[in-house]
């Protein structure tokens, strides 16, 4: 080896490590830049257009700077707030309903030994059903006049008329938190259900033999080795909370009269329909603010959970 | 005698209880199912007909254009396009998530749990709101009412899931594997050919089949960036029924039992595998 | 020709650094072992020799190249990991000749050297099976012949034992020897277990905290060490280490320690020391003899009278624990006799052969 190769070497070297911390952004940029293009420059976009009267029918209003008259006009109307508050009560009611379900459910088929792979696998259908087969399907089975279950309860007799399932205020409402639960507890048991599987025999049997009772093993014990399980459930949720859309949308429209209107109800009628995009995009983005500080928060917890059960960096 | 009896007790409890659940989670499937073969005359019937009076195939035939009746829905159109959209952006998304999910698994590097988290958050974005300015832009684009225009949307979605799943089935396999056939000759490229692809195939397949399916069942975006038989896909379509005056739900039920159907056989293909991705990725960090 | 060569080698990760520019020259065909407790940096050495690390500063040459940028691919060496990373879904067969098909050899040249390394190793009745379906024990062996095959000029070993159960390690560790014997290239190989160092290495390099501490034959660094750390953590039981202080007494150096017990030091050592040193004074087991041996001691020695607290028998020696100047200390006694707690027995200590460290630097003052 003689001194130009030595030195020749040393060129090399810091070329190619440049490289190497280069790699992983190579692999990345096809995500990154598909993110970037129908994510971010749209929200960007509809960041810029919910400053501005933009009407669909009229190409102009695109310029046409409002400031915020927009978000003013929404924060004074009644009818946003309304589906505002039945979203975020919306989202409480059937995330921990799922969650108390999906335990449940989980450490049912936990003890069941006989046939438990057969069910798991019948768990997971609704988890995999379109929310818009969904909606049909509990539109279908909820229908006053022709619904399964309104002929089931006037066949036992246990009603006279048709109740008005889809149609009354509360009981549309309920409806729907029927068929969103229905669609999505699976999650939950599914993955409370692989935490129930991962679970070490060791601390169960030492808290038995210290003379912990039934439900105190499980809630000192159990439970909170479940906890990050729950998080990663809570986050794949609030991923896709907005599929309720499609549920609502199938069943009643967010009718009667506005009756079960959502967020995103709201934002489809008032930008489609209405045709006004630039207000409805300041709702939207009032709707995404909201998913991302849903999904924030139980991923951070998702986070706080992992450290705790010994994860990587 | 006291025990034995409790034990007893506690299982009849514990499938009486399942029984109820397995009929809660089936039941309402199973009737849509069972109107999809059911004349629309019997489905309309006051008192109810609960025995099936006459079943067959009608609507289905009905629905594919075949048979006496004709329906103005183009099911076989939209069956065309949600098959083609579906698989298309799945085969992408693979090919990106496979990626970013190896970059995630096997590399450190910046701002790793910031790219992580900002591409988990793209994801929470409700479809409703993205659809409002992609709707906007794609109007300027031509790619309203396309094939391509669904594509690339749908890509997007499923690119950050994608990635989570993957990124866990590549963090199950030991990094020494591809340090081994590095070692025995291969260049890091081969190595994932050789080693880590193979290993993690059936993930990256379940990965694919949940890309695929998520594609399948999307409706928010679908509706609003469609107008034709040239991009409509089967969840659009089930909506042409319910714009008819009277609803056919005999005929609604057939088609919500073609778009099912795909559904329940790829979920009986990757159950095992989601569940293992999904938890892997998340608990082991 | 494949001697290593390592010159100022640093490893950093970010800004931490772990391997602090250490020097190391391995002859062709040597059988050097990497030792020192875990996380001193040895796996990193190793991997920076393989080239599944980075190396920060500092030049790697496998024999006159340097290989700082090359791939591992490009090094000619192969590698054993501690678990074994076979590659699961391939047959013991196809995992032997995976390295040589990637090298694009002719079907016949890879059966051919597959068998080769299938029998030197005893496994040709696993070729079939996957390594799912392999003893710990077979596992080893099929990594091992996964490296042999190549043909390599280097073999790197990372604790390839720590995983096998104790009896199979003592057994492993003799096959690997035979290897080495057989196939005749340079092994570097990486342990914790500084007996699996003893037994197997032409050279052992005793590592601590990202540094070299010492370089040498099994004998020299048992005999020789050059400090506190590798005369503790080289031999088994450890070195009997207690600190004192010279003093001189009857015009002679001796060491003092607490409650007045005094040593004489050693006569080649008499230069060296100052009077009030600080010191700390170290001798092996086998050099603190129980008097009733009645074997000769050479060289000076020095009359102890201590009181054993636990003997632990160990068939063929005894391990006494006494105690010494408020220190615990072992003693090996050959006789097979039971001995109760709280005997008394004299010993002999073998001056000559015992240590004397600086107590401030650590460093051996016989070196
Ligand atoms: N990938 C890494 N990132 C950061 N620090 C590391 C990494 N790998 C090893 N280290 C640190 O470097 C030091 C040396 O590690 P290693 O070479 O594995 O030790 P050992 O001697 O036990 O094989 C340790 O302190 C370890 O924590
Ligand atoms: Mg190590």
């Amino acid at each position: 080896m003689t001194q130009a190769d030595v030195a020749s070497t040393a060129n090399i070297r810091p070329r190619r490590r440049r490289r190497r911390n280069l790699t992983p952004f190579l692999l990345l940029s096809p995500a990154i830049l598909v993110i970037l293009f129908v994510v971010l420059l749209p929200l960007l976009f509809s960041f810029y257009t919910s400053f501005t009267g933009y009407r669909l029918i009229k190409p102009e209003t695109l310029y046409q700077w409002v400031g915020f008259q927009n978000y003013q006009r929404i924060f004074a109307d009644k009818n946003f707030w309304a589906a505002f508050g039945r979203t975020v009560l919306f989202l409480t009611i059937a995330l921990n309903l799922e969650f108390l379900l999906g335990l449940g459910i989980a450490l049912l088929i936990n003890r069941i030994t006989w046939g438990q792979r057969a069910l798991r696998t019948m768990m997971m259908f609704p988890m995999m059903f379109s929310p818009i087969l969904v909606g049909y399907q509990f539109k279908f089975i909820f229908n006053d006049n022709i619904g399964i279950l309104n002929n089931a309860l006037q066949a036992l007799g246990l009603s006279e008329g048709a109740i008005p399932w889809l149609v009354d205020k509360y009981l549309a409402m309920f409806s729907i938190l029927f068929a969103e639960i229905w669609m999505s507890t699976s999650v939950f048991a599914i993955l409370l259900l692989a935490g129930l599987f991962a679970m070490p025999r060791d601390p169960l049997e030492a808290a038995r033999v210290d003379g912990c009772n039934p439900w105190q093993v499980f809630r000192h014990i159990t439970l909170p080795f479940l906890m990050p399980f729950a998080f990663i459930a809570m986050t794949i949720r609030s991923l896709d909370v907005a599929r309720a859309y499609d549920i609502v949308d199938v069943m009643t429209g967010g009718g009667p009269a506005g009756r079960t209107e959502l967020l995103w109800t709201l934002i489809a009628r008032v930008g489609y329909d209405n045709a006004r995009m630039g207000q409805a995009n300041a709702m939207a983005y009032i709707s995404i603010l909201l998913s991302i500080a849903f999904t924030y928060y139980f991923f951070t917890k998702l986070i706080a959970a992992r450290k705790y059960m010994g994860g990587a960096d | 005698m006291d025990r034995v009896l409790k034990k007893r007790i506690g299982k009849i409890v514990t499938w009486f209880l399942t029984f109820v659940l397995m009929l809660i989670i089936s039941v309402p499937g199973l009737w849509v199912v069972l109107t999809a073969f059911r004349p629309n005359r019997e489905v309309l019937a006051k008192p109810a007909i609960w025995i099936p009076q006459d079943p067959g195939w009608t609507n289905f035939a009905k629905i594919f254009g075949f048979g006496a009746e004709q329906i103005a829905i183009p099911v076989p159109a939209y069956f065309a396009n949600s098959l083609i959209i579906a698989s298309t952006s799945t085969v992408i998304a693979l090919l990106i998530g496979m990626s970013g999910g190896y970059a995630f698994a096997r590399y450190r590097f910046k701002f790793k749990n910031k790219i992580f988290l900002g591409l988990m958050l793209s994801r929470t974005v409700p479809g409703i709101a993205l659809s409002l300015p992609i709707f906007i832009i794609w109007s300027r684009l031509g790619l309203i009412d396309a094939k391509l225009g669904l594509i690339i949307v749908y890509v997007a979605l499923n690119v950050p899931f994608t990635i989570w799943l993957i990124d866990g089935f590549f963090r199950q396999i030991p990094k020494e594997m591809s340090e081994a056939a590095q070692v025995d000759g291969c260049t890091r490229w081969q190595a994932f050919w050789h080693i880590e692809f193979p290993l993690a195939k059936s993930g990256i397949a379940s990965a694919g089949i949940f890309a695929f399916l998520t594609s399948w069942n999307e409706y928010a975006l679908a509706s609003n960036l469609t107008r034709s038989t040239d991009s409509k896909t089967l969840p659009v379509g089930l909506m042409d029924f319910t714009a008819q005056f009277t609803i056919d739900w005999a005929g609604m039920s057939a088609m919500a039992v073609i778009i099912i159907i795909p559904a329940l056989i790829l979920t009986f293909l990757v159950q095992k595998h989601l569940i293992a991705g999904l938890t892997f990725g998340g608990v082991k960090g | 020709m494949a001697a290593i060569r390592i010159r100022d080698v640093v490893k950093n990760y970010g800004k931490l650094e772990v391997v602090h520019g250490i020097n190391l020259d391995i002859a062709h065909n040597e059988f050097v072992v990497l030792v020192g407790p875990s996380g001193c940096g040895k796996s990193t050495t190793l991997r920076m020799i393989a080239g599944l690390e980075d190396i920060t500063g500092g030049e790697i040459f496998i024999g006159d190249r340097v290989v700082n940028d090359l791939p591992p691919r490009k090094r000619d060496i192969s590698m054993v990991f501690q678990n074994y990373a076979l590659y699961p879904h391939m047959t013991v067969r196809e995992n032997l000749g995976f390295g040589l098909k990637i090298a694009k050899l002719a079907k016949p040249v890879i059966e051919e050297r597959v068998n080769e390394a299938a029998a030197i190793l005893g496994i040709d009745e696993l070729m079939e099976r996957t390594p799912a379906e392999l003893s710990g024990g077979q596992r080893q062996r099929v990594a091992m012949g996964r490296a042999i095959v190549r043909h390599p000029q280097v073999f790197l070993f990372d604790e390839p034992l720590s995983n096998l159960d104790a009896k199979l390690r003592v057994q492993m560790r003799t096959e690997i020897k035979r290897l080495h014997q057989t196939v005749r290239t340079t092994i570097v190989y990486v342990t914790h277990d500084q007996v699996e160092a003893m037994t197997l290495a032409d050279r052992i390099v005793v590592m601590k905290d990202g540094y070299i501490e010492q370089v040498g034959s099994p004998l020299e660094v048992f005999e020789h060490p050059v400090n506190t750390f590798v005369a503790t953590f080289i031999g088994s039981p450890p070195m009997n280490m207690i600190a004192g202080r010279i003093v001189k007494k009857d015009g002679h150096f001796h060491i003092a320690f607490q409650a007045d017990q005094t040593v004489p030091v050693a006569a080649d050592l008499a230069r060296t020391v100052t009077e009030g040193q600080e010191v700390i004074f170290g001798f092996r087991a086998d050099d603190l003899m129980p008097d009733e041996h009645a074997m000769p001691i050479p060289g000076a020695s020095s009359r102890l009278r201590l009181k054993v607290d636990i003997a632990e028998p160990l068939g063929t020696e005894t391990i006494l624990f006494c105690n010494f100047a408020g220190k615990d200390i072992q003693a090996k006694m050959l006789n097979p006799r039971p001995v109760p707690p709280g005997e008394v027995m004299d010993f002999s200590l073998a001056i000559d052969k015992a240590h004397l460290f600086d107590a401030a630097s650590g460093h051996n003052l016989r070196n």
